[in-house]
């Protein structure tokens, strides 16, 4: 009796917490949804369901060229950064040499530090190196500052990956490094699985590098590109416009946490507390 | 953000027209224009400010006259006039050679040309740029004995007027010498609103600005000095503005008067409350625009009248804003030649009528007004002919930006200023920023 | 079989010789040294370097457009920015925030963490969609409120029944932007508490409850306790992120009304207004006030950060 109570309690907190997560996103998708004065009329559906605000944005190069740069960039910084990511947590969770808890401890300084303090040195550095306004302008950024999530990511996943399997290569003749690449990168995985997509939350999701070290479509990605775009008229805000577009790039998210909610689940809390 | 900074005279008309749409068209058309000559035709790029396409249109156009030898592509800077900067500077600091033409505002050709962003044009280049182009936009062209930019369009306030009000409190608006004090007398008699922009942006620097130069002043003594500059806001004039935005936003403004800009100020002129209002040329089309709709009476409309802006003493003769757009050459492009002729083909005669009919931004060369097209569109063609040529540039500073900052951050909000402190804090301010004493 | 062989082999190699394992040991350090290397490469050189840089900047009075008025001023940028009071009202609004928000989302992200630790039907679904608000852009779920409470597309002021300019007004500005924050992390930080709340032993929950003790005692008592260290480490990483906050007042505000933080004063005077001396003595600081709160959590208040690292 009691704990059916209590089952249906807990059920009831859980439609809460949908509630609140899904709220906004559903507000933002029905005013992308809305058009002309409908987007003023303070009701949270629209009255005609209308398309016609996507139209407007897949025909802006603004966007376009943006969710080109986004999706580009993201991908390529988070291949990157997990690679490195890779390396450097095989070598600190299996093997012991002299500055091991340096490099934890910079990793773990560099994710706290403020990016709002780089990037005005940042933009001078790009622009003499001539990389300003570039993809690489940004796919440098994104790994540094992913890299210390993936680096805890995965060396927590390392140190569940059986010992004695890497040992038994190791003792079958092969060398460290093939012990690696044979035995531990498939049991790995999974949670460079879970470490890509953190990281690319983190690059998808960025918005200061974005607008200080760009400056056209040439490397614009969609967060700020969002914060350009004009109404139809100058003195009209581009609401409608910016919601379809919130909406556009908000679906990867969705699609990413349906496919890995257990992976990211369990990312998030193996990397930052050892449960 | 878009709130925060909206540009003096920037404005397009109202028109519901999709701006992606045009540039795509007026691109695509550019490119059939020339589709044979692609491999060997440089392409010059043209960093522009929103607008209805109007720029666009025009850069298809001399793409055409140029006849293969150039191509002209827009390439569109954010709304407001703050970002535009912003990013201009970004890109020109990193020596950035792909911005061949950029439409700049006329208040940051100063900061431009000082930091060695804008390529000078030469005498012999110049000349039939700035050929009958008027006095108040000229001014703005030169910096340090060079042209530097071309003008593109001007534009100006005036003193906008419901003539039944006026009738009612019996005063002639239209008269030479009627002042602000009139103006102000004349609202609260009639309980009707004297609607300018008060909020915390470069709209109010504008109303602060024409109202020093009306009583005689100067924001700064020795604008050129760039950071050594002198404010001069606490002087008899700077003093006499400040009585004025005191009286205006505790006797005659709307309430909302502190977050007002363009538009809030012609909401409410054409309100019931709406009596006196001083603002850009755009007002007249949008206005036209909200009767076609069916959002404003014809007889509001037909109500509507206009004027020079009021003077600040009877005896001396007002000084109405300038704003407006140049067109400054990249100093890193790698096709300044193309770029001039370019900028030549983008503003001459031909082409800024075809800007102010399209757009409604008012041409910077006199023989714009003589046009019949445009008088008939704008029926105070030659009063805003007339207000341009004699407009009052602001601060020619390379700091103008952070001189306009400190000063409305000290004249915000317009009810708490008080002729006795805040021009003298605002001089302080001033001085303070420019010499990175003080954050801004 | 696979085991006892290896475990013979092992004994038998460890008594080849001593000799060999210096080398290896030497080995297995050049090796370690060089799969770290790329990666500290890439973290360091957008950090240390423009970390130097700014400091180097922060002792010149120097814009970016007026480079000839470049002049050395010591440390006279710094005396600008702690004497000025903006600064000081900026520092204000961004310990508000952080405070606030950090309070609010540790009261939320708790009552999320049990449901999802004790829920049964729907576990699944909770947990997927508590992530959407993690995983969503930032400048997208700004957007999302403040056309919520916008005074002409808003549904909030319609719901409520209230005509109220939200960002007009310093407070009602922070509430919104508070908020906004606070529905983006909060996921984030009942991930971290759920995973502290499966550490708590499930036999020490059952003996407080033979022994009587109420759900907030064994709250207080139990619970808590147990999961002091999830806590610390969630509210250090929490605390640090409020503090940078920027991409919401950017799109909310603008940094009007007086909400401006830290990071958006800093990427003001830097990158809008090119004042790179002055900029850069702002970063500096923002840089150090981070240090400085990361420092009180450590020391202060013990966290053990040894669970971060998983060590």
């Amino acid at each position: 009796m009691r704990s059916r109570r209590t089952t249906v309690l807990w059920a009831l907190g859980g439609l809460a917490i949908v509630a609140y997560t899904i709220l906004p996103v559903l507000w933002i998708v029905s005013l992308s949804f809305k058009e002309g004065d409908d987007i003023n009329n303070r009701k949270f559906f629209p009255s005609e369901w209308s398309l016609d605000n996507y139209r407007t944005v897949f025909d802006t190069s603004l966007f376009t060229s943006a969710l080109r740069n986004s999706v580009g960039i993201s991908l390529i910084a988070t291949v990157a950064s997990v690679v490195l990511a890779t390396l450097a947590a095989y070598a600190i969770a299996r093997l012991e040499f002299k500055g091991k808890r340096w490099v934890l401890s910079t990793a773990l300084a560099i994710a706290m530090f403020p990016t709002v303090a780089l990037v005005g040195p940042l933009f001078d550095m790009w622009r003499s190196l001539g990389i300003y306004d570039t993809w690489l302008g940004l796919i440098i950024p994104y790994m540094s500052f992913t890299l210390p999530l993936a680096i805890w990511t995965l060396s927590a996943f390392f140190r569940e990956i059986p010992w004695e399997m890497e040992q038994a290569a190791q003792v079958d003749g092969a060398t460290p490094w093939q012990a690696f690449r044979k035995v531990i990168v498939p049991l790995a995985a999974p949670g460079v699985a879970t470490a890509s997509i953190l990281v690319f939350f983190f690059a998808w999701n960025d918005f200061v590098f974005g607008i200080s070290l760009t400056a056209t479509d040439r490397a614009r990605p969609v967060p700020a590109a969002l914060a350009f775009f004009t109404g139809e008229s100058f003195f009209e805000q581009p609401t409608a416009a910016i919601s379809a577009a919130a909406v556009i790039v908000t679906i990867p998210v969705i699609v990413l946490v349906l496919i890995f909610q257990r992976r990211i689940v369990a990312g998030l809390t193996s990397g930052a507390v050892k449960g | 953000m878009r709130e925060a900074a909206r540009p003096g005279g920037r404005r397009r008309p109202d028109r519901p027209r999709l701006l992606p749409a045009a540039l795509a068209l007026a691109l695509g058309a550019g490119l059939v224009a020339c589709g044979g000559a692609e491999g060997s035709t440089p392409t010059l790029t043209w960093y522009t400010n929103p607008d209805n396409g109007g720029q666009a249109a025009l850069a298809e156009k001399c793409t055409e006259e140029a006849d293969g030898r150039y191509r002209i592509e827009v390439s569109q800077l954010p709304a407001d006039a703050d970002s535009q900067r912003e990013q201009l500077v970004r890109r020109l600091a990193a020596n950035d050679s792909s911005i061949d033409i950029m439409s700049l505002d006329v208040v940051f050709v100063p900061e431009f040309a000082e930091a060695g962003f804008l390529r000078p044009f030469t005498d012999e280049e110049a000349r039939p740029l700035v050929e009958d182009v008027l006095d108040g936009p000229l001014e703005t062209t030169e910096w340090e004995g060079e042209v530097v930019a071309a003008p593109f369009w001007a534009n100006t306030q005036l003193l906008w007027y419901r003539r039944s009000v006026a009738e009612e409190a019996g005063i002639d608006p239209a008269a030479e010498d009627v002042t602000w004090d009139d103006v102000i007398d004349a609202a609260v008699a009639t309980g009707t609103t004297v609607e300018v922009t008060g909020a915390r942006y470069e709209g109010y620097m504008v109303w602060i600005t024409t109202l020093v130069a009306s009583a005689g002043g100067e924001v700064l003594e020795d604008a050129d000095a760039g950071r050594d500059a002198q404010p001069n806001l606490d002087s008899p004039a700077g003093r006499r503005a400040a009585e004025i935005i005191r009286r205006v936003a505790r006797e005659a403004a709307n309430p909302e008067l502190s977050t007002a800009i363009e538009e809030n100020a012609r909401a409410g002129f054409q309100s019931d409350r709406g009596g006196f209002m001083v603002n850009w040329p755009y007002v007249y089309q949008a206005a036209q625009s909200a009767v076609d709709e069916g959002s404003l009476d014809q007889a509001v409309f037909d109500d509507i009248a206009w004027a020079r802006v009021p003077r600040v003493d009877p005896d001396r003769e007002s000084a109405p804003p300038l704003g407006g757009i140049d067109l400054g050459i990249g100093a890193f492009s790698d096709h300044p030649d193309l770029a001039v002729d370019a900028v030549a083909c983008i503003t001459d005669l031909e082409s800024q009528v075809e800007y102010m009919l399209a757009e409604g931004n008012p041409g910077a060369r006199a023989a714009v007004y003589d046009d019949p097209e445009v008088r008939e569109a704008f029926p105070m063609a030659d009063l805003i002919r007339d207000s341009i040529d004699t407009a009052v540039p602001r601060p020619r500073s390379s700091y103008y930006p952070d001189i306009s900052a400190a000063t409305v951050r000290e004249f915000h909000p317009p009810r708490s200023v008080d002729p006795e402190s805040t021009p003298a804090d605002a001089d302080r301010l001033i001085v303070d920023v420019l010499q990175d004493r003080e954050l801004l | 079989m696979a085991a006892t062989t290896t475990a013979g082999t092992a004994v038998a190699d460890r008594r080849v010789g001593r000799a060999r394992l210096s080398d290896r040991a030497r080995g297995e350090q050049r090796l370690g040294w060089m799969l770290v290397a790329p990666a500290v490469a890439v973290m360091l050189l957008v950090t240390a370097y423009p970390l130097g840089r700014a400091v180097w900047l922060s002792l010149y009075s120097y814009r970016l457009t007026d480079p000839e008025g470049r002049e050395f001023v010591g440390l006279r940028n710094y005396g600008v920015v702690l004497t000025d009071g903006l600064w000081w009202q900026t520092v204000f609004t961004t310990v508000v925030i952080t405070v606030v928000t950090v309070a609010i989302e540790l009261v939320i992200g708790f009552a999320f963490a049990m449901v999802m630790h004790r829920i049964v039907v729907g576990r699944g679904l909770v947990r997927t969609s508590i992530l959407i608000p993690y995983g969503i852009i930032t400048v997208v779920a700004a957007y999302a409120w403040q056309y919520a409470f916008a005074l002409d597309s808003g549904f909030v002021n319609e719901w409520f029944g209230l005509d109220r300019s939200w960002f007009a007004g310093r407070w009602s500005a922070l509430f919104v932007i508070i908020m906004a924050e606070v529905w983006k992390t909060t996921p984030f930080i009942s991930l971290l508490l759920l995973a502290g709340l499966a550490q708590v032993p499930e036999d020490l929950q059952e003996a407080a409850k033979v022994d009587g003790a109420t759900n907030w005692q064994r709250f207080t008592r139990v619970t808590v306790p147990n999961m002091k260290a999830a806590i610390m480490v969630a509210l250090l990483f929490r605390t640090l992120d409020a503090y940078r906050i920027f991409d919401t007042i950017f799109i909310m505000t603008g940094g009007a009304e007086k909400t401006e933080s830290v990071s958006f004063l800093t990427y003001r005077q830097t990158i809008t207004r090119t004042a790179l001396g002055l900029g850069s003595a702002l970063s500096v600081l923002l840089f150090l006030s981070v240090v400085l709160i990361a420092f009180i959590y450590l020391k202060g208040f013990r966290t053990d950060l040894s669970r971060v690292r998983g060590e």
